[in-house]
């Protein structure tokens, strides 16, 4: 079990960027990016959306890093990560179909004809 | 085409796809019924939520201050902004949930106490952006419609929600001078800045002579009407038949009208003439007011009139226009004037794109700020001192 996991994780981790694993392999790596900057509390510097310094001493360009930073991977949380996932499902249908057909076609083919003598 | 680019491009149609398909979708995961925001009786629970972080706030000093500092490194206006909305808030929600009124009673004499004293000590400009200093007054010296009207509501207020005959004298006091400064005026403009006159300044201060009379039966009709017909012939932009948003002592338009004021100033006008009230509001949700994808938001100004961002409205978004001043207002007039379609959308924007944040029951938009939070709180609160002082003289 550990190895078939082992291995499914390598297989995602190593994916071509327009495959479905490559598209789920990046929406894993934007949740776990957003989780971080979210665990980390950087949620509070997006103040700077008003135009209100973040908390503590970070200033004007400390929070205008930290609070773009957070807005930035939320955006990409809510936004794109479901529209890579979506993309993914769709482009495993997609080549499901196409692996389908190809298979028909190739049994649909009739035998080759025996050499002319 | 080889395989490559044949991958590249179903990638590309499915990622495309994906997102027709899920950006119409994204408002339901923000959608709520907007009685969660804004009921007509009773407390709606961001309501709650949010009073309950003011109320902690409130009493609790070091975070209170780190909060007000927070502000006024970029506007000492919102520090007291933030004071006005809360004390009109606490108002409302005590007349809604009589269980709160000793809380909300404590919270207002605190809030009044302390920016009477530090106007007092510090003087008027401890609460105004620093060019107020950069030359003289004309009309009145060393006074400020937008301190007096805003104080002035708040007293009014707090003695809505129940009596307190020391603030009486200080009601009139501020009334007075408001009214003296008006009939020196020949255009019924008063500064809040120098040589600077705001509507909006303007609208409140009709709104505590309103309750004023309310409260102490006192009769100011004569003067708000002429302030009415003075705004209605000299302030409306004819272009977008909208209020402008600052004008000089003479009456010459300023600033034209902007969101971050507008919403506030239609529901301010209920006070002073209802109709005029309602007509700015449609004409103000019709060109500030937008929806896209399930998302409302507001712009600043009208296609009209060209402005720049401001500190009022905030950083402006490009291509959508969309203003974080003008679109926090947007609450207040969707509220006061009972749109609720605008109001269920504008909750899915602020949930979506101000950040929640809720802990142990009490609720804040981190991108927001104090103000911020405390004009949504007026804007889930609003209606029940209105509805006291509409209804006709104090018993």
């Amino acid at each position: 079990m550990n190895l078939k996991l082992r291995e499914a994780i390598r297989r995602l981790w190593r994916a071509e960027l327009f495959s479905p694993a490559g598209f789920v392999q990046r929406a894993l790596v934007i949740s776990a990016l957003f989780l971080l900057v979210h665990l980390a509390g950087l949620r509070e510097y997006t103040s700077i959306l008003n135009g209100t310094v973040g908390p503590d001493s970070a200033g004007w360009a400390g929070s205008a890093f930290l609070g773009m930073t957070y807005i930035i991977l939320y955006l990409a949380f809510v936004i794109l990560a479901p529209m890579l996932i979506l993309a993914a499902g769709l482009l495993a249908v997609w080549q499901r179909l196409i692996r389908r057909k190809d298979r028909r076609v190739q049994t649909a083919k009739p035998p080759n004809p025996a050499p002319a003598r | 085409m080889n395989a490559c680019l044949k991958k590249m491009a179903a990638g590309l149609a499915a990622l495309t796809l994906a997102g027709v398909l899920w950006l119409p979708c994204l408002h339901w995961l923000f959608a709520r019924p907007v009685s969660t925001f804004y009921v007509k009786a009773g407390v709606s629970p961001a309501a709650r939520a949010l009073a309950a972080r003011h109320l902690e706030l409130w009493s609790d000093p070091q975070r209170r201050q780190q909060e007000l500092d927070r502000m006024r490194v970029s506007n000492a206006e919102w520090d007291f902004m933030g004071r006005s909305y809360l004390v009109w808030s606490l108002a409302n929600l005590g007349l809604r949930d009589p269980a709160m009124k000793p809380a909300c009673l404590e919270t207002m004499d605190r809030i009044i106490a302390e920016t009477l004293q530090l106007e007092k000590e510090k003087g008027m400009t401890f609460f105004l952006m620093p060019y107020a200093k950069d030359r003289p007054y004309v009309v009145h010296s060393a006074r400020s419609l937008f301190l007096d009207g805003e104080i002035a509501l708040m007293l009014a207020s707090r003695r809505v929600l129940e009596e307190k005959p020391e603030y009486q004298p200080l009601l009139t006091d501020r009334v007075n001078l408001i009214v003296q400064g008006w009939r020196r005026s020949p255009h019924l403009a008063l500064e809040s800045y120098p040589d600077e006159c705001w509507t909006f300044d303007h609208v409140v201060a009709l709104a505590a002579l309103r309750t004023t009379d309310y409260l102490d039966g006192t009769d100011h009709s004569a003067l708000i009407r002429d302030w009415v017909a003075m705004a209605r012939k000299r302030l409306v932009d004819p272009k977008s038949g909208l209020l402008v948003s600052s004008y000089s002592v003479d009456g010459t338009p300023q600033i034209g009208p902007e969101g971050s004021s507008l919403w506030m100033i239609a529901h301010a006008l209920q006070w002073a003439d209802e109709d005029f009230a309602r007509d700015q509001y449609n004409r103000t949700r019709r060109e500030l007011g937008r929806t896209t994808l399930g998302f409302s938001y507001a712009r600043e100004w009208p296609d009209s009139w060209k402005g720049p961002p401001d500190i009022d409205s905030g950083p402006i978004i490009p291509f959508f226009q969309i203003s974080a001043g003008s679109s926090g207002m947007a609450f207040i007039g969707a509220s006061a004037f009972g749109d609720d379609q605008f109001l269920d959308t504008l909750k899915a924007t602020i949930d979506f794109a101000g950040f929640p944040s809720q802990k142990r029951g009490a609720l804040k938009y981190c991108g927001s700020n104090q103000v911020g939070d405390a004009a949504l709180l007026y804007a889930a609160t609003l209606g029940p001192v209105w509805e006291k002082v509409k209804a006709g003289r104090k018993s």
